[in-house]
């Protein structure tokens, strides 16, 4: 109880480590509602790790032209803009490929997971110094959040939830049936673009404060979860948004009391919430049935 | 009663630039019901993709008594070309219908909730608002997304296979919700189809697809027992 007080106090000593989990947590399921509804969950596996690549290469990029004179804030905006151009030159590449290409999806996603995993470890192979960073990365450290970082964050993830709602009509008309939008006159393509733009915005800025992982585990386990237990579109957003947010609070507390990383112990308790609500969710129905059979 | 309402003039459809159909031309006039018959692969989904908008034609022209912008077709899609992962009220499905004049960024308005259920009540489902789209039965899905055609408050309503994979009953309630649309409020319907016997009993003409083009006449003309023998063969007598 003490620990949880701690946290809860305004001079926590980790409070936008906290903060920043909280937020990933709750915009993450909201851009990921479209990856299930879409049935694109593997992309939000190569996403990630596509942004991840390009922090990676941000590194290279680094260490090769020697730029090392303008601090911390510097190499993260280098890193924000590889991680953020990757994310979203990748997500045009498999948007172009999907309308155009022969192979099938999964293939594609399959191919661009396996590319992104192999370069972020090659970008980074001949800096020690990169190395150990893309390292930190892909842990999902996310206590080294600063006050700078997490006003960034709240900005941009508040200004991407702040979208996701206010468009949610035409992005999900376009995502529910795309022919009828199309009759209505309404430009799909735009609206897919601004979709994808908002999809890489949040992935990439997931992927630089908690890592791929954790932002693959957000952007897919809380939506999984409020399917189960959601009958409309405004309920769907709003529980998977919710439990995202009460699980990193959840996962920071777990990670705090037991001395445990946080990205994984995120993770993991999405996973066991899905399972749990997936489980309690097939009980219900079947002491329905059995009732409904009397 | 012989106002154009849509113009198909010349027109060549197909597909990376290889015509499918070719120098299509008829007029459907306002409060017409047409069926779009003809036998597998003979492009009648082409036709009817051409006339929604959802492929471009590769010549001649398609034009409409109205403003496509401000009044939109209503599109009745077969019910298994949308995805039950996404989770819609029968109502929410309405409201996409009636959301369609809505700018982005704008909410939705009482009025067009309004609207909704009352397109809703039009298919008689009124009391099915509040249940999962996924959880209805084959025709009231269908019914549903006529209400939600009707939503966009359109001159034409185009319908792909409506009757499609649904017990009899279940079509008698579409034909009649179709039917009393055509004949009470004088809307302009445009059905694909390949139930010979209901385009026989409630559709007034039949544009016919085969061989690439596209021919439109009577349905006593374009369904007399002689020209179906031609098309289907000899079983075609007892249809």
């Amino acid at each position: 109880m003490s620990i949880l007080t701690e946290m809860l106090s305004r001079d926590f000593l980790l409070r936008d480590a906290l903060v920043g989990s909280i937020l990933v947590g709750l915009v993450c399921p909201l851009v990921g509602v479209y990856f299930v509804l879409r049935r694109m969950i593997f992309l939000g596996v190569a996403l990630p790790q596509l942004s991840a690549a390009g922090v990676a290469f941000a590194f290279m990029l680094k260490s090769i032209t020697g730029v090392h004179q303008h601090g911390e804030s510097g190499e993260r905006i280098l890193a924000m803009a590889g991680s953020l151009g990757f994310a979203l030159v990748g997500l045009v590449v498999l948007a172009a490929l999907e309308r155009h290409g022969r192979e099938t999806l999964e293939a594609r996603i399959g191919i661009a997971y396996a590319l992104a995993a192999a370069t972020s470890i090659l970008f980074v192979a001949t800096d020690p110094y990169g190395e150990a960073e893309m390292t930190r990365l892909l842990k999902g450290d996310i206590v080294t959040t600063t006050a700078t970082n997490l006003r960034l964050l709240m900005a941009v993830l508040g200004s991407v939830a702040i979208a996701l709602v206010a468009l949610r009509k035409e992005l999900l008309l376009v995502s529910f049936d795309r022919d009828m939008a199309v009759v209505l006159g309404k430009r799909a393509a735009l609206w897919d673009t601004v979709l994808y733009l908002l999809i890489g915005v949040t992935i990439s800025f997931g992927v630089m404060t908690a890592g791929p992982l954790v932002t693959f585990g957000f952007l897919v386990a809380p939506p999984l979860t409020a399917r189960l237990v959601t009958r409309h579109m405004l309920s769907f957003s709003a529980v998977a948004a919710g439990l995202g947010a009460c699980i990193a609070f959840v996962g920071f507390y777990v990670a705090y009391r037991f001395d445990l990383p946080l990205g994984p112990t995120d993770v993991a308790l999405s996973i066991v919430v899905l399972v749990i609500v997936g489980v309690l969710r097939e009980a219900v129905r079947s002491v329905r049935a059995r009732r409904l059979r009397r | 009663m012989t106002d154009p309402l849509l113009r198909v003039d010349d027109v060549s459809l197909g597909y990376d630039g290889r015509p499918v159909l070719e120098h299509i031309s008829f007029v459907v006039v306002r409060g017409e019901f047409a069926a779009l018959l003809g036998p597998n692969g003979a492009g009648k989904t082409t036709l009817f993709r051409g006339i929604l908008g959802l492929i471009p034609p590769l010549a001649g022209r398609i034009d409409y008594g109205f403003n496509r912008r401000e009044t939109p077709p209503g599109y009745v899609p077969q019910k298994e070309s949308l995805d039950p992962i996404f989770p819609l009220t029968a109502y929410e499905v309405v409201l996409m219908g009636a959301a369609a004049r809505v700018p982005p960024l704008w909410p939705i308005g009482r009025e067009r909730r309004r609207l909704a259920a009352e397109c809703l009540a039009r298919v008689g489902l009124s009391d099915a608002a509040e249940e999962p789209f996924w959880t209805l039965s084959g025709g009231q899905k269908q019914r549903v997304l006529i209400a939600r055609a009707l939503a966009v408050e359109p001159q034409l309503l185009l319908l792909d296979e409506p009757t499609a994979g649904v017990d009899p009953g279940a079509e008698a309630a579409i034909v009649d919700v179709i039917t009393r649309l055509n004949r009470d409020r004088g809307l302009t319907v445009l059905i694909v189809s390949h139930h010979l016997r209901l385009v026989r009993e409630v559709v007034g003409s039949v544009i016919w697809v085969e061989d690439g083009s596209a021919t439109k006449g009577t349905t006593a003309e374009m369904l007399s027992t002689e020209r179906l023998a031609d098309v289907f063969g000899a079983a075609a007598r007892s249809l």
